[in-house]
């Protein structure tokens, strides 16, 4: 039997799912949208509006969906499942990206060391009871040293001694170093946090270089024979340590002058100097002078032969 | 600002954890603000945006004294409050009848706002079309080329988008696609370039929705037929404040994500699952409790159920036949 008839008869009723459009649309399937480069017909806009609106958005949604059915595919119980692309419009995010947390005082450790973090288990083998016991919580291996029904005492201990009371303390100890230890983690990531946000990355770039320079220069003389037979690396640079430089004895009276007038403008401004610290206003440090005058009266200070030091 | 806390139980830390910034963030949600003095064509269309909107709305219906081109500490305040980055405000004043704004935030700062003036508008209720059930995506079009060119229908564009379709997914299920709205211009006015700006030179928008039916058309791509579902909107433009072109590189910014992120589902933690010494991955699935009373014990004949009495049986039966 011949149904190539039968079916062409059948196709004729069905619509087309083609659309003719003079410039192409721009699609961007991840968010669904199609935009319309094509001009508008003024003329049908003004005779039936709706009509042509109508139209116009079944012509670009037949073209969405075509594009849509054309995408992989897998299928689910609920139907195919269309695979999209990464979009092309960008939009706005609602917040900004998360930061990447900062690392703890033992992770930049563990990562200058080189040391893989391990998952410690919270079972651990009883070698007495012949079980797995928690490492720690309810019936934890931890509080094995505290419910010991029988304890040997040291030798030394004193009258008082309590076994129990000693192994607790030891524990609540650890913690609050550890506890201590989180907060002061905290307190270094906020440090850091308000510390980078008042240079640029530019700045911040170049101090981390100095910082590194400084930093590798310390490190190449920190062996036992302060760097002297440590393995050269080819393009390695001479270290140079800090050359002092001196003024001439004899300079041009215009350069002595500002000299002498930028010191006097130091001396002028009432500004604590760098090296006094803190809040002391007067010029006396009080504490230096007290050294100074109980040291006068009391006994001369010896070096380490035990010799008297003059001064 | 609202003040710093700290989460006591594990469910609070959960929704905190939540609300803090995602690589791939979750769908946005819209306040959507009555004015002080809203008429019932501004209410309709409020209504009518958030039922398109749902599930990712909140509808803000009391009286609220805002006025978002003056002060916009209000919208600070509630998009922290309520994790909201964006809003649609609808105000009413002789000055400016019918108004309607959209404020996108970034941050909980605002980003950019824009207004429009709603011109006419017929409601969903009087169109006869089956309503999209809430939480599907619908598909958009923006059938002008000014929607690309011109920097006002641009954030347009831009805008809308973001309320109906911003949430970024990487797979869509086909048969879930229930709706269309389009969103058009009438042709621009004889003196209109691409440089003006004030709202009389520009052309009015029109937002219409429609609700898609497949058709067989003896491929596996179906045909498409629309009915209208409503809301259709025109509207025009009014002011709008643009985005802070800083603060607007910031909120585009996306980080480089690696391959292998993006097919194991986009930077989502990957729970249950590990690698073995031997590179292999191991998941972990949870079975539910097993029932014991199924188990198949050890066969042994005294377990066994009386073969003789099972034989009779059968010899009975052979008999009566």
């Amino acid at each position: 039997m011949d149904v190539s008839d039968l079916l062409r008869a059948g196709a004729s009723k069905q619509k087309s799912i083609q659309v003719e459009k003079g410039i192409p649309l721009d699609i961007d399937i991840a968010y669904l949208t199609a935009t319309d480069p094509n001009p508008m017909d003024e003329e049908e806009y003004k005779n039936e509006r709706e009509e042509y609106l109508h139209s116009m958005a079944r012509e670009n949604a037949q073209l969405l969906i075509n594009h849509l059915f054309s995408l992989p595919v897998t299928s689910s119980p609920d139907g195919p499942i269309a695979q999209l692309p990464p979009p092309t419009t960008s939009l706005p995010r609602a917040k900004p990206l998360p930061k990447p947390k900062p690392p703890t005082r033992w992770e930049k450790f563990a990562a200058a060391k080189g040391i893989q973090k391990k998952r410690r288990e919270n079972k651990v083998w009883d070698e007495e009871k012949q079980v797995f016991r928690d490492r720690w919580g309810r019936g934890g291996k931890n509080k094995e040293l505290e419910e010991q029904w029988l304890v040997e005492v040291p030798q030394n201990a004193p009258m008082d001694y309590d076994p129990v009371k000693e192994a607790r303390d030891a524990k609540t100890k650890r913690i609050a170093k550890n506890e201590g230890q989180r907060l002061k983690n905290i307190q270094r990531a906020a440090r850091a946090k308000s510390s980078t946000s008042q240079l640029n990355p530019g700045q911040e770039r170049e101090k981390l270089k100095v910082q590194l320079d400084r930093d590798l220069a310390q490190t190449r003389v920190s062996t036992a024979s302060m760097g002297k037979f440590d393995k050269k690396f080819e393009g390695e640079a001479k270290l140079r340590g800090v050359k002092r430089q001196f003024d001439p004895n004899e300079k041009s009276v215009e350069a002595e002058k500002a000299t002498s007038l930028a010191i006097m403008s130091k001396l002028d401004t009432g500004r604590p100097s760098k090296r006094s610290k803190g809040d002391n206003d007067d010029v006396l440090n009080v504490r230096k002078a007290i050294r100074h005058e109980s040291r006068k009266g009391g006994q001369p200070r010896r070096d380490s032969q035990g010799r008297v030091k003059r001064k | 600002m609202l003040r710093v806390v700290k989460p006591k139980n594990a469910r609070s830390k959960r929704a905190m954890l939540a609300r803090e910034p995602q690589e791939v963030e979750p769908p946005k949600t819209c306040i959507f603000v009555k004015g002080t003095s809203t008429g019932e064509r501004l209410n309709g269309v409020l209504k009518d945006l958030m039922s398109l909107k749902r599930p990712n709305a909140v509808s803000f219906s009391k009286k609220n004294a805002v006025h978002p081109f003056e002060s916009t500490d209000s919208f600070t305040f509630w998009s922290q409050k309520n994790d909201a980055s964006l809003f649609l405000v609808g105000t009413h004043s002789k000055k400016r009848p019918h108004d309607l704004t959209f404020i996108r935030m970034y941050d909980y700062r605002v980003l950019e706002m824009l207004e429009l003036g709603v011109e006419a508008y017929t409601p969903m209720s009087a169109f006869s079309g089956r309503k999209p059930p809430p939480g599907h995506r619908p598909l958009m079009t923006f059938d002008s080329p000014l929607f690309d060119t011109h920097p006002r229908f641009q954030q347009v564009k831009s805008l809308l988008l973001d309320l109906f379709n911003g949430a970024e997914i990487d797979a869509i299920c086909l048969a879930g696609l229930e709706h269309v709205v389009q969103v058009s211009l009438a042709p621009p006015p004889p003196g209109f370039t691409n440089e003006s700006t004030s709202s009389a030179e520009l052309p009015l928008i029109h937002v219409r929705c429609y609700a898609m039916r497949f058709l067989a058309s003896g491929q596996r791509t179906p045909r498409v037929e629309l009915e209208p579902i409503g809301p259709s909107l025109d509207v025009s433009l009014r002011r709008s404040s643009p985005a802070d072109e800083d603060l607007w590189r910031q909120a585009t910014k996306r980080r480089k994500m690696e391959k292998r992120d993006v097919e194991h589902g986009l930077g989502k933690k990957r729970k249950n699952l590990a690698v073995d010494e031997g590179g292999d991955l191991i998941g972990r699935v949870h079975v539910g409790k097993q029932d014991l009373g199924k188990l198949q014990g050890r066969k042994v004949k005294a377990l066994k159920e009386e073969r003789t009495k099972r034989r009779k049986v059968d010899h009975d039966e052979e008999e009566e036949e």
